[in-house]
């Protein structure tokens, strides 16, 4: 094989974000096919694959907790980080960054149960505790990753006569990115997490087979949305990887 | 906390009447909050939602006028004048934590006042607003020490005497009207059983995860091809979600459990500690390995030069100048590893391992808000107060030639 | 004494240090010097042995090195780097107390080594003993590296760029502490740079290398007046090469009986200048000596930014003339009195003995 032909081999994590999404994919749609395959293993249940919501349906459902959650918290998130690393905000960043510092001992877990006398059961709360906890990653990395941007880079920028929007636009920002992506991976790989123990408080997700399974003492079905749940988190954090390395500039 | 700038040094230059927006966006965040949101509710019996009570009705008027006259004080400590503004940051270390009592006291006050003649079944939570009267002032000392710049030892015995007072309200009777606590009296045996069940899938979760992460960190220092595979195994682990590798690892352990009675015996079955202390183990590997690889790297190629041209042995430089040097970041990785398994212990609880976690999803089951937040609230607290000790422990195991 | 028989590094199919062969007698000064990447520093690490040599042998005394145990050789061989290799985490004294504690000295013994160290650099013991490495000057850092190399009375001292990271005053101050400590601890140094105004002032031997490959191994002098091939000329720099000459020659070789004024003027009318002379031989003033002839009458009087000493380099001689703009400088002895006199013509015209 002469090396000359072989110009960019694709990355083995690269190979794996595509087999791991098709695997997602293939088991989302195609779960009861695997009925038999459920069945020689758990013998003794008579119900071996879940069916009272389809998979694809509690798929979407916990992609919407997430996006819906992360959303908020990374515009609230990145507004923050902005506002207190500007001039007028200054003042501001300790207090915000020791809360965010804090508030991430908070267990997710507890923050979920805390939310639920104030904000009911079902789909709000777990999108309040949600958005609520995934903030602070955000806010945080948002805070440093600006915080990188070297001062005699940024007063290069204002000696050339770049306003204070093109400063942060074309300098501040892209050098920051890879950090608040690096924020928002975090923030978005709890919260997939956390959506799944959202089933408890009712909302649907896939951990809706998972404690139905651990109620019903149904292993089967706590493998199937753990499955699932577990494929869905790693395809994520790797898509977020690939996005991270678009911000390296050879770093 | 872990953050010692001080960002007000400005503020005596410019000439403007407000020089601590911080306290009083706390202030006004306070006053929205008493206004708008209720501070207790009260309901015929523990499972009904309550009716909401505001901080006028719910204290007596001596206590709220006391509040009010405390959030003057704290507006008077935000302006230029008439205090200058070391004298305000004390003055506020003092009123802040006047009124975080206050808004305790007055909670458990109430609910004991509003219990006399109602029927025995009936229950006083907390509000929304009780919660921002105790957030706020925290935020309140938490800023005042950060502008004072005041060390952690300092901190450290502030924090002890705050909670030592508030302590002494939970153990006297101040609170024991209040519906959480009557949840506490109801279950005081199971809680403590509860709260060391947790305690302990958190040691047995930790040592093992030292035990192997250590040497692994090191090793990813020594080895760099080994630091890809090494790393990205871990991360895998971390990236699944806590409740489904609890789960994935119910069904081989119970497969297992039936396969060898004598790990049965020994309590490795598919519901109950073992899977949860497999898992939080996997857990804090990342962590551990993470830091002590960064804490090795972090030792500089020179200063290993140095003492290898001084004829030290490779375990004298390990023991003498790497391990001294990379303690700190080691133990910042312990302290994450600790609150990420106190966390994540609350889930090991859906499947049977036990802990505070029990109380949570319990609650969470019957309706019984009360008996969740007697989950959440302590599992808050220890992860808290962990994170502050093992802070204090790596300020400790800084070298005193880099303090 | 060090000797290097053929020494050679090589990395893959890069040969790094190639068959380089010098040696530095008991006592002498050698500096290694080249552009960056010739191998300099390589070598000086196959010394201690922090780098293995693929081929060649290093002699340390009558001793190969490689028969020795790796630790007690490095133990045996003082070796300082840039201030970072102080240990951040320990005080000045424990720092400069690690290879005896190595040795295991005897604990009165080390203290009182730290406090004779500290002495010999200049460095308040009272004050910086206790002090950790972040709080000293770069100035400061870099002479407690230099007394820890020095700690156990090794029997050489390897220096890479020591001096590298202080600003240019510091290292001027920190060049003259270390050839005051050479002349009086004869410790053969072998010193790595690649600054050759460096390398004129300190060394007692220069070995030049490039690409791996020694190109002169010489003194200064020879260096600047036979230089081996253009490589030698062009690093040495041809743009000051005869302010580098003075720099590697002293005021005594150039030194002549000065001119004394007698009863008369007719000393200063045939010579042009003549000193006046109190009675212990202290000179007061010359008259004349200025760059025009006929300002004959013109006095100037001796201070000590006009005047030099036996030891000072013709550099700094010429640079006095230059600046006072007049022909003729003063050589004092340590007592003040007028030995001699240095002259412009006698910088352009005389040959000096080397």
């Amino acid at each position: 094989m002469r090396v000359a032909t072989v110009k960019h081999p694709i990355p083995f994590r690269d190979w794996l974000l595509v087999a791991l999404s098709v695997l997602l994919v293939t088991l989302t749609l195609f779960m009861a096919r695997l009925e038999p395959l459920f069945q020689a293993l758990f013998p003794d249940v008579s119900n071996p694959v879940y069916r009272r919501e389809s998979f694809l349906q509690l798929t979407l459902d916990h992609l919407l907790l997430v996006l819906v959650s992360s959303l908020i918290s990374v515009s609230v998130g990145v507004g923050a980080g902005l506002f207190v690393t500007r001039r007028g905000g200054r003042e501001f960043e300790p207090m915000v960054s020791s809360m965010a510092a804090i508030g991430q001992t908070f267990p997710p877990a507890a923050v979920l149960a805390i939310v639920v006398p104030l904000a009911g059961f079902g789909f709000v709360p777990t999108v309040v505790a949600l958005t609520l906890y995934g903030l602070l990653p955000v806010i945080q990395n948002t805070i440093a990753g600006l915080n990188t941007v070297p001062p005699a880079t940024l007063e290069a920028a204002r000696g050339i006569g770049m306003t204070q929007g093109q400063i942060l636009r074309r300098v501040e920002l892209p050098i920051a990115m890879r950090v608040i992506i690096a924020g928002v991976r975090v923030s978005v790989i709890i919260n997939i997490g956390t959506a799944t123990i959202g089933a408890t408080v009712g909302a649907q997700s896939l951990g809706t087979p998972i404690i139905a399974g651990l109620v019903g003492n149904n292993i089967a079905y706590v493998i199937q949305g753990a499955l699932l749940v577990g494929l869905l988190a790693i395809v994520s954090d790797l898509l977020f990887e690939r996005l991270e390395r678009r911000f390296t500039f050879g770093a | 906390m872990a953050h010692d700038r001080v960002p007000g040094d400005e503020e005596r230059h410019t000439g403007s009447l407000v020089t601590n927006r911080v306290l009083l966006t706390l202030l006004v965040a306070a006053l929205l909050g008493v206004v708008l949101l209720p501070f207790a509710s009260m309901a015929p019996n523990r499972l009904m939602s309550g009716q909401a009570v505001g901080v006028t009705a719910a204290m007596l008027s001596w206590q709220w006028l006391a509040l009010a006259g405390l959030a003057g004080i704290l507006t008077a400590c935000a302006l230029s004048r008439p205090f200058p503004a070391r004298l305000a940051r004390w003055l506020t270390l003092t009123a802040a934590p006047l009124w975080l009592l206050l808004a305790l006291y007055g909670l458990g006050d109430y609910a004991s006042r509003a219990l006399q003649d109602a029927s025995p079944a009936a229950r006083v939570s907390q509000g929304a607003a009780f919660w921002i009267l105790v957030f706020c002032p925290i935020l309140m000392i938490i800023d005042a020490f950060q502008r004072l710049g005041s060390s952690l030892a300092v901190r450290g015995l502030y924090s002890v005497v705050l909670v030592v007072l508030v302590g002494a309200m939970f153990a006297g009777d101040t609170f024991d009207a209040l519906s959480i606590m009557r949840e506490y009296a109801n279950n005081k045996g199971t809680f403590t059983a509860e709260f060391l069940a947790h305690l302990r899938l958190v040691g047995l979760a930790l040592g093992p995860a030292l035990l192997m992460g250590l040497p692994l960190g090191l090793l990813a220092r020594r080895h760099p091809t080994a630091r890809g595979p090494l790393f990205g195994a871990l991360n895998f682990f971390q990236t699944i979600p806590s409740i489904a590798l609890f789960a994935l690892l119910v069904a081989p352990l119970s497969a297992l459990g039936e396969a060898l009675p004598w790990l049965k015996a020994i309590g490795v079955g598919g519901i109950g500690a073992a899977p949860a202390v497999i898992a939080l183990i996997m857990y804090s590997l990342l962590p551990v390995v993470r830091n002590t690889y960064a804490g090795f790297a972090g030792v500089p190629a020179t200063t290993i030069e140095a003492a290898r041209g001084m004829g030290m042995t490779s375990r004298q430089i390990l023991w003498k100048i790497e391990v001294p040097l990379a303690l700190p970041v080691i133990l910042s990785g312990l302290r994450i590893v600790t609150v990420q398994a106190i966390g994540l212990t609350v889930v090991a609880a859906l499947i049977g391992a036990g802990g505070l976690g029990a109380f949570i999803f319990q609650g969470l089951g019957q309706y019984a808000i009360d008996l969740v937040l007697l989950g959440a609230v302590p599992t808050i607290a220890l992860a808290v107060v962990a994170d502050f000790l093992l802070q204090i422990l790596v300020a400790l195991s800084k070298p005193a030639g880099m303090r | 004494m060090i000797e290097l028989q053929g020494l050679t590094k090589i990395y893959g199919d890069k040969t790094v240090v190639d068959d380089v062969s010098l040696r530095v007698d008991s006592g002498e000064f050698g500096v290694l010097i080249g552009p960056s990447g010739c191998g300099k520093s390589t070598t000086l690490r196959m010394i201690n042995r922090l780098i293995p040599a693929s081929r060649g042998r290093i002699l340390l005394g009558e001793d190969d090195i490689t028969r020795l145990p790796v630790e007690q050789l490095r133990r045996r061989i003082g070796y300082a780097i840039q201030s970072i290799g102080l240990f951040p985490h320990w005080s000045v004294a424990k720092n400069i107390a690690v290879v005896p504690g190595l040795l295991k000295w005897p604990k009165s013994r080390i203290d009182e080594r730290v406090d004779e160290l500290m002495g010999l650099f200049h460095l308040d013991a009272g004050e910086l003993r206790d002090k950790y490495p972040h709080q000293l000057s770069g100035g400061q850092a870099q002479r407690v590296g230099v007394a820890r190399a020095l700690a156990a009375d090794p029997e050489v001292l390897l220096m890479d760029e020591p001096f590298g990271a202080v600003d240019p005053l510091t290292r001027e101050v920190l060049q003259d502490e270390l050839l005051r400590v050479h002349r009086h601890t004869r410790k053969t140094i072998i010193f790595v740079t690649h600054d050759m105004d460096e390398a004129l002032k300190l060394a007692s031997r220069i070995a030049l290398l490039n690409a791996g490959r020694l190109v002169q191994y010489d003194r200064p002098i020879e260096l600047l007046t036979r230089p081996a091939n253009d490589f030698v000329r062009s690093f040495i720099g041809k743009a000051d090469l005869g302010l580098k000459l003075l720099s590697r020659r002293w005021v005594h070789q150039y030194q002549q009986p000065a001119t004394l004024r007698g009863a008369s003027d007719e000393s200063v009318r045939i010579s042009g200048y003549a000193w006046e002379v109190d009675k212990e031989g202290r000179p007061v003033c010359l008259h004349g000596g200025r760059l025009h002839a006929e300002d004959t009458q013109e006095r100037t009087g001796v201070t000590p930014e006009w005047s030099a000493t036996p030891d000072m380099t013709m550099k700094e001689a010429l640079s006095r003339m230059v600046w006072f703009r007049v022909m003729v400088l003063p050589v004092l002895d340590s007592e003040g009195r007028l030995v001699g006199e240095v002259t412009m013509h006698g910088v352009m015209g005389q040959q000096p003995c080397a």
